[in-house]
């Protein structure tokens, strides 16, 4: 029975501990915090999976929360701005892409605190320990395969940044989120839920995400900043209550609409708030010890890109299911370098979509993404079809990139013609 | 030597398409953790009478749950266990071994699935200390 | 490393220690204190001056990259850097012993932190008055994780004596926050520190007396954590 290793517990880590497990391999899981920690501890993240993540999660028997979780059926475009001879902020884009399968958010206090449980219960062995290169340096040589399934922390660093796949060196958003109970439903769409993004130009963007916590159904509100911009006043909050009131503040200037169904919010728990900023990274996914021997990273080890395209839950579990078939299809030949990095780069044939595709949202946007958004008002099989990019990215391909292939995809789709916003 | 653990309650079944009640806290995993052996720095271990070296069944290791084949004749963990002859904490055994912390804590949870050390409980787990241990804690540090 | 005979591989075994190392049919309640501060501030001395084995030390390899800091070059194996922690130990009673462990000052070893702080009864923070920054980390970090703690001014020979209220006050603490000035190397005022902090665990404890059994047993169910830890995260 071949031993690995699993350092760290998030989408990406578990998946494929529990992954593995079923599939009779010895693993142990390395965790710097116990499962009732992570229940009782803060939020991570806005943990949106879509059709394809929460496949892999139903064909592994993982998807404990899918009947609880709210469904997403939509995804919601929106640019703040004025509309002539109306007063205020308004809407002059407003769509709402159909997915064709839905999407879901499910706190990862309780989703990782319960896998954590499974996994110990199936007979997984659980280390509660913050993992430093002492002990990687000992284990490597004990297991046949050690994997760096941990996104923050110091170990992060045995994993040198490719400059070639990582084109920004600074955050390009500052990050906070909040999770609350009591937002009204949409007004346009009360009977169904959709998590909706907000374009707020030189501004940031704001996304409103369904989701499940500890206490329930909650919604996320979750701003991200253009550095040094008016959003970008989360660093210095005190404490979770006036992390929420700013949060309502900006909701009330920048998107009133918005506002509107969040009156009566109120945190789901004192842990419920998180503000942060990161560089997106795509990683050598080798990592090598002081002794020697190899670690191989693992999601956001690996391939880290900014959430405004709410893809790090969804990307974490494509890796999970990409590196679980190449180990298993490895059988007993050793997990050497060179295998190591064909892992990774299968992994990486679908995630550099999701990097290219993010990367390019988080920049300046050109004249025909524009137009292609402002389209997808006019048209339902555009807006459909960006919605479901957000499952498969790589279809962006045909259409995203440059302005002949929008152009194109849009004469195709028989889009009325419209100007940039 | 691992707990015995309830089954898992992962929530299933029917609910409402949108619930609107609030669900208190940890009743969506069917309530508190339920993993092993949480070893602190400060949790005490001892090696198991009939665990000590060349004494143990190597089939019956083999075959025990969670137990790699023959892990009982690393150096390591015979270290561990002639080590733990007496009561350590696991911060002992690190130290004293010069063995990395995590190190420690991965053999001693493999040697205690293997029923070959005995984990003792701290009394608080990983809460904080309540109010009757701080007590006494007060009175031994007075009698110093 | 030869681990074959571990005794003999183990120069500072503390040797035979108190009765109840070798009762294995049941083992003391053990519990324990953290002692933060800066580099040089006094902790291994305060572990040492009560402590009734010779200081252990353990040990932690790391990577020298700061944790939060992207600085995009390649960091080599070899760039390494060793955390060691030195504690000791107090036997307080037949079936209750404590742990006195020394943690590095710096913020970056968060991660260490929240592994010794995982159900300590509380924090002494040394401070040497000369390099009151050093501490400010740990401060931070015991006020995010709501553990109890003291301040101790470990006074050098021959330095100025600050007035316990100044250093209150430089360090902008909360008033119901012990601050005492002590000498880590003379043993009873290690031990009024002890005392001042385990007394001020006990007014931030709720109130009911908990009927938990505090002799030990083999670890049995696991109760729910009463959370406010430190979330690393953050």
């Amino acid at each position: 029975m071949r031993r690995i290793l699993i350092v760290g517990a998030g989408q990406s880590g578990l998946q494929l501990a529990l992954g593995l497990q079923a599939k009779g391999y010895d693993v142990t899981v390395m965790s710097n915090r116990t499962p009732d920690e992570i229940r009782s501890g803060r939020v991570m993240s806005t943990q949106m999976m879509f059709r394809t993540a929460l496949r892999y999660e139903r064909e592994l028997g993982l998807n404990f929360w899918e009947g609880l979780a709210p469904r997403a059926l939509g995804l919601g475009f929106s640019v703040a701005g004025t509309v002539p001879g109306v007063p205020g902020v308004q809407r002059p884009v407003d769509w709402i892409g159909r997915l064709d399968g839905y999407a879901q958010s499910v706190d990862q206090r309780v989703k990782m605190a319960g896998w954590l449980d499974a996994f110990a219960e199936r007979g997984g062995r659980l280390v509660v320990h913050a993992a430093a290169v002492s002990d990687l340096d000992f284990l490597a040589a004990r297991h046949d395969l050690v994997l760096v399934a941990a996104g923050k922390g110091e170990l992060v660093s045995l994993f040198r940044r490719d400059p070639a796949r990582s084109p920004y060196t600074t955050p390009q958003r500052a990050l906070a989120l909040s999770y609350v109970h009591g937002l009204g439903p949409r007004a346009e769409h009360p009977e169904y839920d959709a998590a909706r993004c907000t374009i707020v130009p030189g501004v940031g963007e704001l996304w409103v995400i369904p989701t499940l916590t500890t206490s329930g159904r909650a919604d996320i509100l979750f701003w991200e900043g253009l550095p040094g911009g008016p959003v970008d006043v989360f660093q210095d909050v005190e404490g979770p209550g006036e992390h929420l009131t700013r949060t309502l503040e900006l909701l009330e200037w920048f998107v009133p609409w918005e506002y509107g169904r969040a009156t009566a919010v109120e945190l789901t728990d004192p842990g419920a708030t998180l503000a942060g900023r990161y560089v997106p990274a795509v990683r050598d996914p080798v990592g090598r010890l002081p002794s020697g021997g190899l670690v191989l990273g693992v999601g956001d080890a690996v391939v880290v890109n900014d959430p405004l395209t709410v893809q790090g839950a969804n990307s974490a579990a494509k890796c999970a299911a990409s590196y679980l078939a190449s180990i298993v299809e490895r059988g007993d030949e050793p997990f050497d370098a060179d295998w190591m990095r064909t892992a990774f780069e299968r992994y990486w044939a679908s995630a550099r979509h999701v990097t290219r595709w993010t990367n390019t949202m988080l920049g300046p946007r050109s004249p025909h993404i524009r137009a292609l958004i402002d389209a997808a008002a006019g048209s339902q099989p555009v807006a459909d079809r960006i919605a479901n990019g957000f499952d498969d990215p790589s279809d962006f391909d045909d259409y995203f990139y440059d302005a002949a292939s929008a152009g194109a995809y849009m004469s195709e789709a028989k889009v009325p013609a419209a100007g940039g916003t | 030597m691992s707990t015995a653990a309830p089954a898992l309650r992962a929530p299933a079944g029917p609910v409402p398409e949108r619930p609107t009640a609030r669900v208190r806290p940890y009743s969506l995993t069917g309530g508190r953790g339920r993993c092993g052996h949480v070893l602190l720095m400060e949790t005490f271990v001892a090696a198991l009478a009939d665990a000590d070296e060349g004494r143990g069944d190597p089939g019956a290791v083999a075959a025990a749950p969670g137990g790699a084949l023959a892990s009982w004749l690393l150096p390591e963990v015979r270290a561990v266990l002639g080590l733990c002859r007496r009561l350590r904490s696991v911060a002992e055994v690190s130290a004293l071994l010069r063995m990395p912390l995590g190190v420690v804590r991965v053999l001693l949870g493999d040697l205690a699935d293997q029923g070959r050390i005995r984990v003792y409980g701290t009394g608080h787990l990983t809460g904080r200390p309540d109010r009757a241990l701080l007590e006494r804690v007060l009175s031994g540090l007075r009698r110093l | 490393m030869d681990y074959a005979d571990s005794d003999a591989t183990a120069p500072r075994d503390p040797g035979p220690g108190p009765g109840w190392q070798t009762d294995l049919s049941r083992a003391p309640a053990a519990t324990k204190i953290v002692i933060a501060g800066g580099f040089g501030v006094g902790k291994t001395t305060f572990v040492g001056s009560v402590s009734e084995i010779t200081p252990l030390r353990t040990e932690a390899v790391m990577t020298t990259a700061g944790e939060e800091v992207d600085d995009h070059t390649a960091v080599p194996a070899k760039a390494t850097t060793t955390v060691a922690m030195d504690f000791g130990r107090i036997t307080l009673d037949t079936d209750l012993v404590l742990y006195l462990f020394g943690t590095p000052g710096q913020q970056r070893f968060w991660f260490m932190w929240d592994d010794v702080v995982r159900g300590a009864i509380g924090a002494v923070v040394l401070v040497d008055t000369r390099r009151l920054a050093d501490c400010f980390p740990a401060l931070d970090y015991f006020e995010s994780c709501r553990l109890p703690y003291v301040v101790a001014v470990n006074h050098f020979e021959g330095t100025a004596r600050h007035s316990p209220e100044a250093v209150r006050e430089a360090l902008s603490l909360e008033p119901d926050v012990p601050v005492i000035t002590m000498d880590a190397r003379h043993r009873i005022t290690v031990v009024e520190t002890l005392l001042t902090l385990v007394g001020r665990a006990l007014e931030t404890t709720p109130g009911a007396v908990s009927r938990a059994v505090h002799r030990a047993a083999p670890s049995a169910a696991p109760e729910p954590s009463r959370g406010g830890r430190c979330d690393g995260s953050s």
